[in-house]
């Protein structure tokens, strides 16, 4: 995994989309993982009961993903400084999460990274990461 | 302004909770199952934390019992939306923002604060308060990291659609071996049609046998979905089960160079015509049958 | 036909109506009767029973109540009307190869007051037998009655000629003219004008209320034998001169929507060459045309099919006043099934005799030679008949 350098990376870039395939595994592992029990993120018949067509995403792993997405990109040396999420329609098991963004902005070598996480309902979650990179 | 609103008010003016204890310390093995959990291969995180974990330490994990924080002023407002109807959440907005990484060992406290609770909101899913809430995390006494949180609290819809069956559809296709390829394309989105495996040819209705070669070996080919009008009907009567009257029905002629059956919607029948242009879509008759159908290319 | 010629020696009826009160196996009992008496025979004569697939009352059924013993021959004519005239053709086959000396071909149903075809069905599509797979490409949508089959032709026909709704009115007009003056006909007394077509409510578009024929219960009987022993019989015989029956490339039952054209009759092109070429006849040999009738646009098409005039042109025909008693073609004299009954072909059969014999009460002058059609858009058959 290689590291950005700040001045490797201008207003305009794209990241290298990510496409991370909602198994009911992943669904559920991350769930547990990010240590979220509610029901609706692991239990089919409880979700559907709820309205839902079937399990889907918590908020944390959708949180978890949009870091990854961006030092997938940046690399470890890449400091996340914060990130700000508008979420939209559900991320239902069996479905894709596509994962696309551009730096948009830097400002006081932070830069700001725009990402929308698309599913086949729509646009999932946007938002954008803040980071820096080494000089 | 209403008890609820009232009630908000005064959970915003109680400002800050107390500090309250995380529910796990910062630790390598939760870490660990984070990453692959997420795919994360970042090496960083062999010794230090994903920032974006700030919220699972303070998650209260399978037994809600084991790990009991006090009650805070928030949690009085929440009780009362849901017990005034309002018992829909979905969350809308998470911004996190993050001072430092943190390391394994590292004891967590955080504080929570309403910030603001919007009057009554009308929204797709049913009317509804959204309630913005601001948490702090504390290593030590270390502001570390910061979240600011926004749920809808709603009212669900009466009318909202319920997962119950639909009323079958009464005009089912027979289908068997040699056209099941069709319908298993109809509920893929594909309208498929049938290729000879040998000879190429492109029929429609299909059959088990090539009729210019002989040959059995059936494949298929996703058309396009287009297609014109080459000749139509308008029913009006008699009544026909499952079917609103007036409806159009026409022979399509596909630019692949075969013709389909199939009903023009969303136009109005006196604005149907031979030449037509059209695209397919598909339509869910019942739970078990879709149909391809066809509407004017040109909105 | 070759060898020894078979010919209609008795026709028999029931009286048409749109409630028989009268069970479809006593219909046909009736008929047959009738026509035995018509031709001067009794039951016992009878060897040969011919009905439609379609038909509800078994051949054994009929033999039973009509009192014919020993049965060498019988048979069933698939596709609907289509069987019409396809009866008469399994009869004289068997008349002339000696597997039978008289067969009697019936068609008896109560299609008014029992089940009615025009009437959708959802079953139609459910079955996978090659005809329900069929049916799979178009009952899901809807398209399930024959008016709506039949108007699928009509418009692309529309389209490609120019011809109009009042084309095909003309034809219901003319049809209804001549069961005016029929005592046996449905609609007897009762003429229309092309204004009342045009205001007859919507079945299907482009098709009317009055481009469809009625429904009927009733039922017509059939006797044929050996014009050499029809001629020693009570009526003078309509010679069977030809008999045909006619399915085309990519033929279906009454969707054939997939070939080249739509705006022909492959099947009744099939069925007129076999009948001119077996008769030696041209259209110009006949007097009175007998066409299938159960909706309007089809009589323009066989026109065309058959070689009375030329592709597209039957609305000029028809316009002309062709097909109208003192016209160059009269077709259906009483008054087809638009106007006298619908019982699926067999009564038209029945008026062709007649003209040979001289007997209808819409009798056209100097009748030589009969051309009768059968169901149109299915699979079908035909006839010459001969004095
Ligand atoms: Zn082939």
């Amino acid at each position: 995994m290689e590291t950005l350098m700040e001045a490797q990376v201008t207003v305009g870039d794209q990241l290298p989309e990510l496409r991370v395939a909602l198994t009911p595994t992943f669904v559920i592992s991350s769930a547990l993982a990010t240590r979220d029990y509610t029901p609706v993120h692991h239990d089919v018949a409880i979700a559907q009961a709820q309205g839902s067509k079937d399990i889907f995403l918590n908020i944390l792993t959708t949180m978890g993903l949009l870091e990854r997405f961006v030092t997938d990109w940046a690399g470890p040396g890449a400091l996340i400084h914060g990130m700000k999420v508008k979420l939209g329609v559900p991320a239902y098991a069996g479905d894709t999460l596509t994962l696309t963004g551009a730096v948009s902005a830097v400002e006081d070598a932070r830069f700001t990274v725009d990402i929308v996480g698309s599913v086949s309902l729509g646009a999932h979650a946007q938002g954008s990461v803040r980071l820096s990179l080494p000089r | 302004m209403t008890d609820l609103e009232t009630l908000a008010k005064q959970v915003v003016g109680a400002g800050e909770s107390p500090r309250m204890r995380a529910s796990e310390a910062v630790s390598g093995p939760l870490i660990r199952q984070w990453t692959q959990a997420m795919g994360d291969k970042n090496p960083k995180y062999q010794d230090l934390a994903p920032p974006a974990m700030i919220q699972v330490w303070s998650m209260p994990g399978a037994d809600r019992t084991a790990f009991q924080r006090d009650r805070i002023p928030l949690d009085d407002l929440l009780d009362a939306l849901t017990e005034s109807g309002y018992t829909g959440v979905v969350a809308t907005n998470c911004e996190h923002t993050y001072h430092r990484y943190l390391r394994p060992g590292e004891e967590l406290t955080s504080t929570t604060r309403l910030t603001e609770m919007s009057g009554l909101k009308r929204t797709a899913l049913g009317e509804g308060y959204f309630v913005t809430w601001a948490v702090t995390w504390y290593a030590e006494d270390e502001p570390v990291a910061e979240m600011e949180f926004r749920l809808l609290k709603f009212r669900p819809r009466e009318d909202k659609p319920q997962p119950e069956k639909r009323k079958p559809y009464p005009l089912k296709p027979a289908v068997n071996q040699d056209t099941e390829f069709f319908w298993d394309g109809v509920r893929a989105g594909e309208l498929r049609i049938q290729k000879c495996g040998d000879c190429g040819e492109l029929r429609h209705p299909p059959g088990p046998i090539c009729p210019a070669c002989r040959s059995a070996n059936r494949t298929h080919v996703v058309a396009s979905g287009l297609g014109e009008v080459y000749s139509f009907v308008v029913h009006h009567n008699p009544p026909v089960p499952g079917r609103e009257t007036p409806f159009v029905v026409a022979v399509v002629e596909l630019p692949e160079g075969v013709r389909i059956v199939g009903n023009v919607v969303d136009c109005p029948p006196s604005e149907v015509g031979i030449g037509m242009p059209l695209r397919v879509i598909y339509r869910p008759m019942d739970d078990e049958l879709t149909l391809p159908v066809w509407v004017p290319l040109e909105p | 036909m070759s060898g020894v010629p078979a010919a209609i020696a008795g026709i028999g009826a029931t009286e048409f109506s749109k409630e028989s009160g009268r069970s479809e196996l006593r219909l046909a009992a009736e008929s047959v009767f009738a026509a035995l008496d018509d031709a001067g025979l009794a039951p016992s004569d009878v060897d040969g029973l011919v009905t439609y697939t379609q038909d509800a009352n078994q051949e054994i059924a009929v033999a039973r109540e009509v009192g014919i013993g020993d049965l060498t021959f019988f048979s069933r004519v698939h596709y609907g009307g289509g069987a019409a005239c396809g009866t008469v053709m399994h009869a004289a086959m068997a008349v002339e190869t000696g597997a039978a000396s008289t067969v009697v071909c019936y068609r008896a149903f109560n299609e008014r007051s029992g089940r009615r075809f025009g009437i959708p069905d959802a079953r139609l599509g459910g079955d996978p037998s090659s005809q329900g797979l069929e049916m799979s490409w178009h009952v899901p949508y809807g398209l399930m009655t024959p008016a709506a089959w039949v108007a699928m032709f009509a418009r692309r026909y529309m389209h490609v000629y120019g011809a109009t709704s009042e084309d095909f009115g003309r034809v219901a007009v003319a049809m209804r003219r001549h069961a005016a003056t029929n005592p046996a006909a449905w609609f007897h007394g009762r003429p229309i004008t092309l204004d009342d077509h045009q205001a007859s409510k919507w079945i299907v578009e482009p098709l009317h209320l009055l481009d469809c024929c009625q429904e009927s219960d009733g039922a017509v009987a059939l006797v044929v034998t050996s014009a050499e022993r029809a001629r020693d019989l009570r009526r003078s015989p309509a010679v069977i001169a030809a008999a045909a029956q006619g399915s085309g490339s990519g033929q279906m039952m009454m969707t054939s929507y997939y070939r080249d054209d739509m705006t022909g009759l492959p099947e009744m092109g099939v069925v007129g060459r076999r009948l001119w070429e077996r008769s030696g006849l041209t259209p110009a040999d006949i007097q009175t045309a007998i066409l299938y009738d159960h909706f309007t646009p089809f009589v323009l098409t066989q026109l065309e099919e058959l070689g009375f005039c030329g592709r597209g042109e039957a609305k000029d025909f028809i316009a002309g006043g062709g097909i109208e008693l003192g016209g160059r073609l009269p077709v259906n004299p009483h008054g087809g099934q638009l106007g006298e009954a619908y019982i699926h072909g067999m009564n038209g059969i029945a008026e062709a005799v007649r003209q040979i014999r001289g007997t209808s009460v819409n009798q056209v002058a100097d009748v030589a030679n009969v051309l009768v059609t059968a169901g149109t858009g299915v699979p079908t058959s035909g006839l010459i008949l001969t004095t």
